[in-house]
């Protein structure tokens, strides 16, 4: 046993996790960038459910609106939602094959980008129409590097 | 979960506007930067490293190179001062507000907001420096944005493109004034509520207006590229592209302007 129950693998792979999303890219090549942060949030949820819940999705979800410079609590509001939706699901979702749960990650992370959205026009910020949905693919395709880099993280530290 | 719902609902009315919490946003913008920068740094290292090893020679032609331009634009400096002063004078004969140019801050570019549907740029200078909400953001080829939010040593600026943001202008040949507005995309540009009967053509050059008092006059903005007049609609769709190189280029000037009657209200 090296560490109690070795929960700073959690945040450092979502620090790191925010550091890729931000990380430099040519403007017109930013529609296939993954939402990495969102990914290893709901790889915690289905993994470690008791452990990762709706507080960490509230502090991923602030940080991230804080950081896309968006208004703070949007998509913090989203990822509760989606995250409730992996708690209430998760037996069902870890049976799901590679593809099918790719997919479903897709539609969890595109439910919390709409609810974000959802809020700014409700604030009255000016729509960005559906462009987010562009990213979707490149989260879909990253899903399954995601899941089985960190299922190696959390077996290897033996997250608990 | 309903508690965490409610906060996250309240921290969007919250932060909002509510001065109280200025400091806080501040403080904010700061500690994302340094997430930026964390993630630019081995960028950064990459260019350090390959500006350590670059030759003498190459310095030494680049170095040749800005004399000779620094030369041409000091000349043109000179006329430029001329001009000023003959066009102040013009501006007191037609009894119109003399313009006040503010001086300009070099900023560099840390990063690109990772938001895909939003074009925001950040800066590596913020309200120490004396960078304020809404001043200008100018390249070397035109006007690139402006600074939307601003953190003690850092800040945000929004570019022309970003599709919530709008720009008056004015075309040259004509003087034609119309509004600018982005539509999302880093080439493209579209003029809003023209008539359809309004005088512009391809290849207008489009320049800021300074209504509004917010964009100090006269500076590029972009080209017009195509003009579809509907049979019936009474506005044109008008697409223009931008000057400035919105994706190149790592430093920009932020402009201090304030138009002489910016205190007049309404």
């Amino acid at each position: 046993m090296k560490n109690a129950h070795a929960r700073w693998v959690i945040w450092s792979s979502l620090f790191v996790g925010l550091i890729l999303y931000v990380a430099p890219l040519p403007l017109s090549w930013r529609w296939f960038r993954p939402e990495l942060p969102l990914l290893v949030l709901f790889y915690w949820n289905l993994a470690l459910p008791h452990r990762v819940g709706i507080f960490s999705a509230a502090v991923t979800g602030l940080t991230l609106d804080i950081i896309n410079g968006s208004a703070v609590g949007a998509l913090g509001f989203g990822a509760v939602i989606s995250t409730l939706f992996i708690l209430l699901n998760y037996q069902r979702i870890r049976q799901f094959d590679t593809v099918l749960q790719s997919v479903a990650m897709g539609l969890l992370v595109g439910l919390a980008l709409i609810i974000e959205r959802w809020l700014h026009g409700f604030l009255g910020m000016a729509g960005t129409g559906l462009g987010f949905i562009y990213s979707l693919p490149a989260t879909i395709l990253f899903w399954p590097l995601v899941r089985n880099s960190l299922r190696g993280l959390r077996r290897y530290y033996e997250v608990e | 979960m309903l508690v965490v719902l409610a906060l996250c609902l309240s921290a969007l009315f919250v932060f909002r506007e509510n001065p109280r919490i200025a400091p806080l946003r501040t403080i904010m913008i700061d500690a994302t930067a340094t997430v930026y920068e964390i993630a630019v740094a081995p960028r950064d290292a990459w260019r350090g490293l390959t500006g350590y090893f670059q030759s003498r020679r190459a310095l030494q032609e680049e170095n040749g190179r800005l004399r000779q331009e620094n030369l041409v634009m000091q000349g043109q400096a000179q006329r430029l001062v001329s001009v000023l002063a003959e066009n102040s004078r013009y501006r007191a004969l037609l009894n119109s507000s003399e313009l006040i140019e503010g001086d300009v801050i070099v900023a560099e570019i840390i990063s690109v907001s990772a938001d895909p549907v939003r074009h925001l740029l950040v800066l590596d200078k913020g309200s120490d420096q004396g960078v304020a909400n809404g001043q200008a953001l100018l390249g070397a080829a035109g006007l690139m944005g402006q600074v939307v939010t601003t953190g003690a040593t850092t800040s945000r600026a929004m570019l022309i493109t970003d599709s919530t943001h709008a720009v008056p202008v004015q075309v040259v040949r004509s003087g034609v004034r119309a509004l600018v507005a982005g539509v999302g995309d880093i080439d493209q540009l579209i003029v809003r509520h023209l008539a359809a009967t309004t005088d512009i053509r391809i290849g207008d050059v489009l320049v800021t207006s300074g209504l509004g008092g917010r964009f100090p006059p006269g500076y590029p903005v972009a080209t017009v590229t195509d003009i579809y007049i509907a049979p019936g609609a009474a506005f044109a769709t008008v697409t223009a592209v931008p000057l400035a190189h919105l994706d190149r280029g790592r430093h920009v000037l932020i402009a201090q302007y304030a138009a002489a009657d910016a205190t007049v209200t309404p």
